[in-house]
């Protein structure tokens, strides 16, 4: 009888167990920061999203100038750069979106705006020039975003 | 089922409807206006990474989003 409730209670342990990393899983899945990543991948061309896992940034072209323009995965603003021939920052220019939103949904509205309406998106921007040690901290940045990026396909295949 | 994704600060709202239904069209054209109206930016996704901004609704786009006004950083 005593062996009976023992393994009852063991059994009803495990399956809150199982639920509650259930939840855990779940509630790490649709984090804000998560949900504007997936949107942010869902809208990138195949060759946005492998450079963005890659390498924490990817690069679109002006729809006016065709100039080729960086975006990095990174927390805050800065991180639009305009690139030259061979991948230095020329330029920076910053603009986001207005209101609280996650690092994905501002990154997805500048590849639009330059993709789309780069002048207007050029005419609000700040630019300015990438000196010191800035592009040292966009790459260090970046890597922690690649690993953000890593983190989040791991909980979406596991 | 086409949807509308606007950018929020939960990420963003997803809002689906049914492009044949003429009462849920005529609501998801009004939300087109009245987030346009607001300053948003309304784009549809025409392809893998290809994507139009678009001025007017679009009844035969299947997703479309908005995100709000771009201000200098």
């Amino acid at each position: 009888m005593f062996w009976v409730r023992r393994s009852l209670l063991v059994g009803a342990s495990s399956r809150i167990n199982a639920v509650r990393e259930l939840y855990r899983k779940f509630a790490n899945e649709n984090t804000r920061e998560t949900r504007g990543l997936r949107l942010l991948r869902d809208w990138l061309s195949p060759d946005q999203r492998e450079q963005l896992d890659n390498s924490g940034y990817f690069e679109v072209c002006g729809c006016a100038s065709r100039k080729r323009y960086r975006i990095y995965h990174v927390r805050f603003a800065p991180n639009v750069y305009e690139i030259d021939g061979v991948g230095r920052l020329k330029v920076g220019v910053c603009f986001l979106p207005t209101g609280p939103l996650v690092t994905g949904d501002v990154m997805l509205a500048q590849k639009i705006a330059l993709e789309t309406d780069e002048h207007r998106a050029i005419a609000v921007a700040n630019r300015f020039s990438p000196t010191g040690d800035l592009p040292r901290w966009l790459a260090r940045e970046a890597i922690s975003g690649r690993s953000r990026m890593d983190a989040m396909n791991r909980r979406i295949s596991g | 089922m086409a949807t509308q994704i606007v950018v929020d600060h939960t990420g963003h709202t997803r809002h689906c409807f049914n492009p044949n239904d003429a009462q849920a069209l005529a609501s998801a054209e009004r939300r087109f206006m009245e987030l346009t109206g607001r300053g948003f930016t309304a784009a549809v996704r025409n392809g893998p990474g290809e994507i139009t901004k678009v001025q007017s609704f679009d009844p035969t786009a299947e997703e479309t989003l908005f995100f709000p006004r771009l201000v200098g950083g």
